[in-house]
């Protein structure tokens, strides 16, 4: 299969990858050196400036919470994904999936309508005499957390689940034929067989939740700032070309770290499913 | 990234993209060879046919040129990017104080012509090296009627006793370092060089309290959501709010701070001088008149305000009366201070 013009045919999409990519990363890499002089200057600012550090430690907070968040919440609907009958597992699977398809402004837009302050949660709660005045769900650190836990929770489950799918179910069944609870078999068997899936899919959710915009822009009120708003600031408004350049060049250093700590961690073919 | 002023105009609606271009296309074609066209670019949506009804025929039969609006938004990196590949589109753009402090301090800009432009046709407060006011708009104090009583003053934004309830400002220093200090005490002709410290301190204080926005519509929004009970945003989002039927939000000029809408025109852009004679033939007070029905945004020719329906006047944020009780946003102040002012206004709310 490899021989002959076969072997050619990736060269379309890797010059693509040249051009549309690497080309401009290193346009960005280039301007964060030598804008507004040669030097690292700009990376320096990585540790003298109080608000980049502000900035990097609410991204990092609010990602590692949503990673935490949607592992959690995500595994337990990939688990009972793999244990659902054929017909019931389409029918989540749809369920995963749909939310994908809606714009992340409009799924932001729709937790203001749930979270404000005379917003359906606040009213119902009130309405119904379990608090007196309304509780302060968003325009902070939760409510931008809310919104990033529900985008990226298809991108925790999939994964998780694809992988669970993968292992043997005789495994288990041999637990519980050798005298195992069903607690036991799923905790020293199945739980550590899906642990791979899990770490797959933490990475992936970190690494979306670095770059997230739209989300703590529209439900963190001016109050949380992350780093995509931060880049884009000094790029469109404040022409610190440099500082902007540096902070994304950064972003993906530290997404290449991740990336290389997973393949150290468990394998990118375990991740894939593919054995 | 915080919302310009000119942005909000696209978000007002979509109605009249097409109708810009077509009328555009208009234009005769016999001295197009001769004179340049020139592109203006602004930021798209309901400004496309108020900028393409008020200004492009006029210019078409005073000039036999073409005017072309771009509607993709000119921001500071668009046009610094654009200037230093040596391969600017846009002739004009619309830009406000702040995009003239970031752009003319890193020599981005041609500077204005004011042999071609009429320095006598606009507010002289308004007329700078390089960037001439296209049109006026004002950031006012807005509040919910059902929630504060007779009419507050500035100081009261600041009293959280007085009037219970969250605070709103823009994510943005321009306008709101001056109001605070307003509300503060300083008079409106005292305020530059303005005292930050001073406008933090007093911002400080209600801290816990204070929502931001950033889209025109969203400070819509969070009045009528009842989400605050006050706030300061662009007068042409206060009188939409106050024009909805049952409207419960009311709002003045007063404290508020008159700022320019500003053409600038990019260094080596394509129709070089011909774009000063498209900003000459926009001086047109009339036309400007057009442009207030339209969008609410002010005419920046001072001799437009006779010509000023009486049922606009009110809108009007460089009509006399008004503007009287505002200050004048000064670009002089900002072309020093903005970039740390604005970063320090950043981190004082995410702190």
């Amino acid at each position: 299969m490899n021989s002959g013009a076969y072997r050619w045919f990736p060269i379309p999409a890797l010059l693509l990858l040249v051009l549309a990519y690497l080309v401009p990363l290193s346009q960005v890499l280039m301007i964060s050196v030598t804008d507004p002089e040669l030097g690292l200057g700009n990376y320096a600012l990585l540790v003298t400036s109080p608000s980049i550090a502000r900035v990097l430690a609410t991204t990092a907070r609010i990602c590692v919470i949503t990673a935490t968040a949607a592992l959690v919440l995500g595994y337990v609907v990939a688990y009972c994904m793999t244990q659902a009958r054929p017909a019931v597992r389409r029918l989540m699977l749809v369920g995963v999936l749909l939310p994908l398809w809606v714009s992340v402004l409009a799924r932001s837009f729709a937790w203001v309508t749930l979270l404000r302050r005379e917003g359906v949660v606040n009213s119902v709660l009130m309405g119904a005499g379990l608090i007196q005045s309304p509780l302060p769900l968003m325009w902070n650190e939760f409510g931008v957390s809310v919104g990033m836990i529900h985008t990226m929770l298809p991108y925790a489950i999939l994964p998780m689940a694809s992988h669970m799918r993968g292992l043997d179910p005789a495994l288990m069944a041999a637990a519980r034929g050798m005298g195992a609870s069903r607690a036991q078999a799923f905790r020293r068997v199945f739980l550590p067989l899906s642990l791979p899936g899990v770490i797959g899919a933490g990475v992936l959710v970190l690494i979306f939740s670095l770059g997230f915009y739209v989300t703590p822009v529209l439900l963190g009120g001016g109050r949380v700032r992350m780093v995509a708003e931060y880049i884009s600031l000094q790029i469109q408004e404040l022409l610190q070309w440099g500082t902007g350049t540096m902070l994304a060049t950064a972003l993906i250093a530290a997404i290449g770290l991740l990336l290389f700590l997973l393949s150290r961690a468990v394998g990118l073919r375990a991740l894939s499913g593919a054995r | 990234m915080t919302q310009e002023f000119g942005d909000d105009l696209r978000l007002l609606g979509r109605r009249g993209l097409l109708g810009g271009v077509a009328a555009a296309s208009f234009a005769p074609s016999l001295v197009r060879a001769a004179v340049p066209e020139v592109v203006m670019c602004n930021w798209g949506g309901d400004a496309m046919k108020a900028f393409n009804d008020a200004f492009v025929g006029p210019y078409a039969t005073s000039t036999g040129g073409k005017l072309v609006l771009d509607g993709s938004g000119p921001t500071n990196g668009k046009i610094r990017a654009m200037v230093e590949a040596k391969n600017v589109s846009w002739d004009l753009c619309d830009s406000g104080v702040t995009g003239l402090a970031e752009l003319a301090t890193r020599n981005l800009l041609a500077p204005i012509d004011y042999t071609v432009v009429d320095k006598s046709k606009v507010e002289p407060a308004f007329a700078y090296e390089y960037g001439v006011c296209n049109y006026m708009f004002s950031s006012v104090m807005a509040w919910d009627t059902t929630r504060v009583k007779g009419t507050p003053t500035m100081a009261d934004f600041f009293d959280l006793k007085k009037i219970p309830g969250k605070r709103m400002i823009r994510k943005d220093s321009q306008a709101m370092i001056e109001m605070a200090l307003v509300a503060d005490g300083v008079p409106i002709d005292k305020l530059y060089p303005m005292d930050v410290d001073r406008a933090i301190a007093k911002f400080q204080t209600i801290k816990d309290s204070i929502l931001t926005w950033d889209t025109g519509a969203q400070s819509q929004s969070l009045l009528r959501d009842g989400e605050v009970s006050m706030g300061w945003l662009w007068h042409t989002r206060a009188t939409l709010l106050k024009r909805e039927p049952n409207s419960k939000i009311d709002w003045n000029f007063t404290g508020g701070v008159l700022q320019p809408g500003l053409w600038v025109v990019p260094k080596g852009n394509p129709a070089g001088k011909q774009a000063m004679m498209a900003i000459a033939s926009m001086q047109d007070p009339a036309n400007q008149v057009k442009l207030l029905s339209a969008l609410g945004n002010g005419p920046a020719n001072p001799k437009a305000a006779p010509l000023v329906p009486e049922d606009l006047r009110s809108i009007d944020p460089g009509y006399p009366s008004n503007a009287a009780v505002q200050s004048l946003i000064n670009a002089d102040w900002y072309h020093d201070n903005h970039g740390k002012t604005f970063k320090r206004f950043l981190d004082f709310l995410s702190a």
